[in-house]
C-alpha cells in the first residue's frame, strides 16, 4: 500500500519572447489548464530559463495579471546580457502557485529575452 | 483459498484473481460465465495505446483499445495509467462509461501513480474480444503530441463449466452459483445507470 507522496505532474510551458519592455507589455508564459473534464487546476514554478538576446543586464518580473492589475509570484530575477539563465530547485527558486494564467515582463530591454517555464501541475 | 480478490491493494503491484484450477464467475454486461482457470501468466507493463495528438482543450475521439482484447475463453486483469498529462474516460465497452457517479463519470490522470500507486482503482476485466475505449480530454491550452497509456495485468485462459463441453460440469456450477465452492467474480465492463 502506498502512501500519499509528492502529488505532482511537471509540464514545460512554450518558449516565449518578450519583446517589450515594462508591467503594461507582460505577456503570457503558461496558460492554467481549464479545458479539463474536472477539477480546478494550479500550477507552481518549478524552472525558469531566461535567455537574453544582447538586451543588456536586466530583471524580469513574473506573476499574473498586466499591468495595474499585475501580482509579482516571485522577486525580480536577473537576466544577463547575451546569457542564458537558469533557475530551478538547485537554485532555490520558489514554488510559487498560481491560479490564473503567468505573465511575465523585463524591466527593461536592447532587443529581446526568451523565457521558458517548466511547471508543476497541482489539482 | 489463497487470499485472491479483484481490486486487492498490498505491497507490490497486484496479484492475479484466481489460480490454476480456480473458478471465476466472468460477468460482462448483462451475461455471466462460469469457467475455470486453466493457465495464467503475467502481462509485464506495456504501452497499449497512443491515442495520438490532442488539439488545445479538445477532447479527443472515442479510441478503442484493441491492444488489451484478449483471444477466445480468455480473460485479461489490467492495471493502468496515462503517461501524458491528460485526463482519461473510459467507456467498457465502448457504449458505457465507466466509473460513472450521477453527474459525473470520474477520468483518470497521471496523478493516479502518486495518489494511487498500485493502481488498484484502475484495475478493469477485458472478457475475449470485448475491449474498452478511452476518450483523452486535455486540458491545457496547448496541443498534446500524444496521450498514451500503459497497462499491466494478468492473462487467463479458462475452461467453460456451463453446456455440454468437455469441461461442463452442472453440478459444480449448481455449487458456485449457490456458495457452496468458492467461485471468485469478475466484472468485465462497466455498467450503465438504471441498468
Amino acid at each position: 500500500m502506498g502512501l500519499l507522496v509528492e502529488d505532482r505532474i511537471i509540464v514545460p510551458g512554450p518558449i516565449v519572447n518578450l519583446a517589450a519592455a515594462g508591467v503594461a507589455n507582460a505577456v503570457v508564459v503558461f496558460t492554467i489548464p481549464v479545458g479539463q473534464l474536472v477539477g480546478t487546476k494550479s500550477v507552481k514554478i518549478h524552472r525558469v530559463n531566461l535567455y537574453n538576446n544582447a538586451s543588456g543586464n536586466t530583471q524580469v518580473l513574473i506573476g499574473t495579471g498586466v499591468a495595474g492589475g499585475f501580482a509579482a509570484l516571485l522577486a525580480a530575477l536577473d537576466s544577463m546580457n547575451g546569457l542564458n539563465d537558469s533557475y530551478g530547485p538547485e537554485t532555490n527558486l520558489i514554488q510559487a502557485e498560481a491560479f490564473a494564467d503567468i505573465t511575465a515582463y523585463p524591466v527593461a530591454l536592447i532587443t529581446t529575452i526568451d523565457i521558458q517555464l517548466e511547471v508543476i501541475i497541482c489539482g | 483459498m489463497p487470499d485472491l480478490y479483484i481490486f486487492k491493494a498490498q505491497v507490490g503491484m497486484f496479484d492475479p484473481v484466481a489460480l490454476q484450477n480456480q473458478n471465476v464467475c466472468i460477468h460482462y454486461v448483462q451475461s455471466i460465465h462460469y469457467r475455470k482457470v486453466d493457465y495464467l501468466e503475467a502481462i509485464p507493463p506495456f504501452q497499449c495505446l497512443d491515442v495520438g495528438a490532442v488539439g488545445a482543450a479538445a477532447v479527443s475521439v472515442r479510441t478503442l483499445i484493441p491492444n488489451l482484447e484478449m483471444a477466445n475463453n480468455e480473460f485479461g486483469l489490467f492495471r493502468w495509467y496515462p503517461i501524458d498529462d491528460a485526463q482519461i474516460r473510459l467507456f467498457h465497452p465502448a457504449g458505457v462509461a465507466k466509473w460513472q457517479l450521477r453527474w459525473l463519470q470520474v477520468p483518470v490522470d497521471m496523478n493516479i501513480v502518486n495518489r494511487d500507486p498500485n493502481l488498484v482503482s484502475t484495475e478493469i476485466a477485458v472478457w475475449e474480444d470485448n475491449r474498452p475505449s478511452i476518450e483523452a480530454v486535455n486540458g491545457h491550452a496547448f496541443a498534446l503530441a500524444a496521450v498514451r497509456l500503459v497497462a499491466i495485468g494478468y492473462r487467463f485462459h479458462t475452461v467453460n463449466l456451463e453446456g455440454d463441453g468437455p469441461d461442463a460440469n452442472s453440478n459444480l456450477v449448481a455449487q458456485l452459483k449457490s456458495g457452496q465452492q468458492p467461485c471468485t467474480h469478475v466484472w468485465a465492463s462497466g455498467r450503465a445507470i438504471g441498468d
